[in-house]
């Protein structure tokens, strides 16, 4: 087909330069302000590895680290193995099966920001209608994210409210891309249903599987706006999260070496996973 | 003869009873927001020591909470929410689209790898990069402005993504005939692609839409002045402070997350297949 060099070029320009200004650039920026500090005057100067030097020896980064990864090695199992369970339920066609359907991903229409507002209001300690609830039946009212012993659960539980439907649409993806005559077979060759769950459907979803363990994690690393609104990081520091960590570094701290020396530690645990993720996203056959 | 494959009666009651429970779960937090909105302020809340499930039905509905809003910081938030949305939209529309076009209907160097490029750009969550584009944007003046929150969002990975799987299901022919009648490229582009691309021209408006009216992290880092706050941040600051004005919180959550799900739920169908495949095509 007819056209200049130049033309693909003219018609990519703006979009590739916002990326590269506000996607990309971003990272360098990361990278390389994490190896300078702030004077006094304000001005940035190189500061070597001092940066990483004083994170590596400095307690409040260990705990933050330590807390962000069992918020992890928690929610991202706990979110799949909920959105499997959903998808299952709501894979067979089945009356009034599609407002169930919507209900379940409606959370996923709602911010984080607001999905945190929304239970600060559901759970409070005084006035909230759960602690009302639990009163009558008797359980007493609990402190929830106002206690250092239930913080971190209260934000899982918040965050699974808001994901579970939504990870469950891939799910579901992947359940309706497994060809109905492999099950009939099964049926056919004599499988009990908890066979043909535990022999067909199980290993057919594993990417599927894999794809949501990945992406959800990716996410929850960067877990920030419940933490934010809900608790501050407390209560004593039970759920200063990295991201949150790396903000009061810049604007409670005005450290900005710190915040970024922790962000360019995220974003290389992010390049890892997104690397994992483009090869989940590759077909199994031109994987070699 | 009954299907084989249909489940017990038995089995239909657990998956019945189950879905039930989890749906309630999900639903009640909404509908009890919903309903304490629409309740007099003096009933919005009932203290734990005396709670009964009858007090969670406001005992009249009424408007009144929504009323007041307007002597809140709420009209002035929504309406920064509005430009800023708005603005996103309309300029991130033309922009991925063009970007959609030409990785579909050119071929030039280096094109598998910019690719890889926008893809790896969506798969990366924006928060990661927040306090570094902070720093860049307090470099150029920009801090608690429109700007700092319109431009940083304007092109979009996924977008550009969404754009490029439409226009490469169009036959090159199609741009082919145009261009031996004469047609300049930003014609072909501006009045045979993109009035095609209609259902991926609301998805994406959409999905820029929502982008901005649910973006907490970064408008709380770039513009956290009063007068440039969205709706998401001015609601976080009104629950933070001391709260008295309980009516007006409830009544403003309840509507800036109405007004982000209507969009959802009229275009769900579309939205859903195209976040899918997006993630597992």
């Amino acid at each position: 087909m007819n056209y200049s060099r130049w033309t693909p070029f003219l018609f990519l320009a703006p979009a590739l330069a916002g990326l590269a200004v506000f996607r990309f650039a971003p990272i360098v920026v990361a990278g390389a302000g994490s190896f300078s500090g702030m004077t006094l005057t304000g001005a940035l100067e190189f500061a070597g590895l001092e940066n990483y030097r004083w994170l590596l020896t400095d307690p409040a980064f260990w705990d933050s680290l330590r807390i962000t990864l069992i918020f992890n090695l928690i929610i991202n199992p706990l979110q799949l193995a909920l959105a499997f369970l959903l998808a299952m339920l709501i894979f067979q066609p089945g009356r009034g099966i599609w407002v169930y359907r919507t209900l379940l991903v409606l959370p996923m229409a709602v911010s984080t920001g607001l999905s945190a507002v929304l239970f600060k209001l559901v759970l409070d300690p005084n006035l909230g209608p759960l602690n009302g609830i639990l009163e009558w039946a008797g359980i007493g009212a609990q402190p929830f994210y106002r206690a250092a012993e239930q913080a971190m659960g209260t934000l899982i539980g918040i965050a699974t409210w808001k994901g579970a439907g939504y990870w469950m649409l891939f799910l579901l993806a992947g359940l309706h891309a497994i060809p109905a005559s492999v099950q009939e077979a099964a049926m056919i060759d004599g499988a009990t249903p908890w066979q043909r769950f535990r022999l067909v459907t199980l290993p057919l979803m594993r990417r599927p599987m894999a794809f949501v363990l990945v992406a959800d994690t990716a996410i929850n690393f960067l877990f920030f706006a419940p933490v934010y609104i809900l608790t501050g990081g407390g209560p004593n520091g039970a759920t200063s999260v990295l991201m949150f960590e790396a903000y009061r570094s810049a604007f409670t701290f005005s450290d900005i070496g710190r915040a970024l020396a922790i962000s360019s530690f995220l974003l290389a645990i992010l390049a890892v996973i997104i690397v994992l993720e483009f090869r989940l996203m590759r077909s199994p056959e031109d994987r070699r | 003869m009954t299907d084989p494959l249909a489940p017990s009666p038995l089995m239909a009651m657990l998956r019945y009873g189950l879905l039930s429970v989890l749906a309630f779960c999900v639903a009640a937090p909404l509908a009890w927001l919903c309903l304490a909105s629409l309740s007099p302020q003096s009933e919005i809340f009932q203290p734990v020591s005396d709670f009964s499930w009858s007090g969670l039905i406001p005992s009249r509905l009424t408007l009144e909470n929504y009323r007041a809003l307007m002597q809140t910081d709420f009209p002035m938030a929504a309406k920064n929410s509005a430009i800023v949305a708005l603005a996103t939209v309309v300029c991130g529309l033309v922009v991925n689209a063009m970007a959609g076009f030409a990785f579909a209907a050119f071929d030039f160097r280096g094109k598998t790898l910019l690719f890889v490029l926008v893809v790896a750009s969506f798969m990366m969550p924006f928060e990661a990069i927040v306090l570094p584009l902070y720093v860049m944007i307090r470099a150029f003046g920009w801090v608690n402005s429109y700007q700092a929150l319109i431009v940083p969002e304007i092109a979009n990975g996924m977008i550009i993504f969404l754009f490029r799987q439409f226009f490469a299901s169009i036959p090159k022919d199609y741009y082919e005939a145009a261009r031996i009648d004469g047609a300049s490229w930003g014609y072909i582009f501006l009045r045979i692609a993109l009035p095609l691309s209609w259902p991926t021209v609301a998805t994406a408006s959409l999905m820029l839409f929502l982008a901005q009216w649910d973006s907490f992290f970064w408008p709380v880092v770039a513009a956290s002045d009063p007068d440039y706050a969205v709706i998401q941040v001015a609601i976080a600051r009104n629950i933070n402070f001391e709260q008295t004005n309980w009516g007006g919180l409830f009544s403003s959550t309840n509507l800036a997350i109405v007004l982000g799900t209507i969009p959802f739920l009229l275009t769900q169908r579309l939205y859903v297949r195209s976040l899918v495949a997006g993630g597992i095509k």
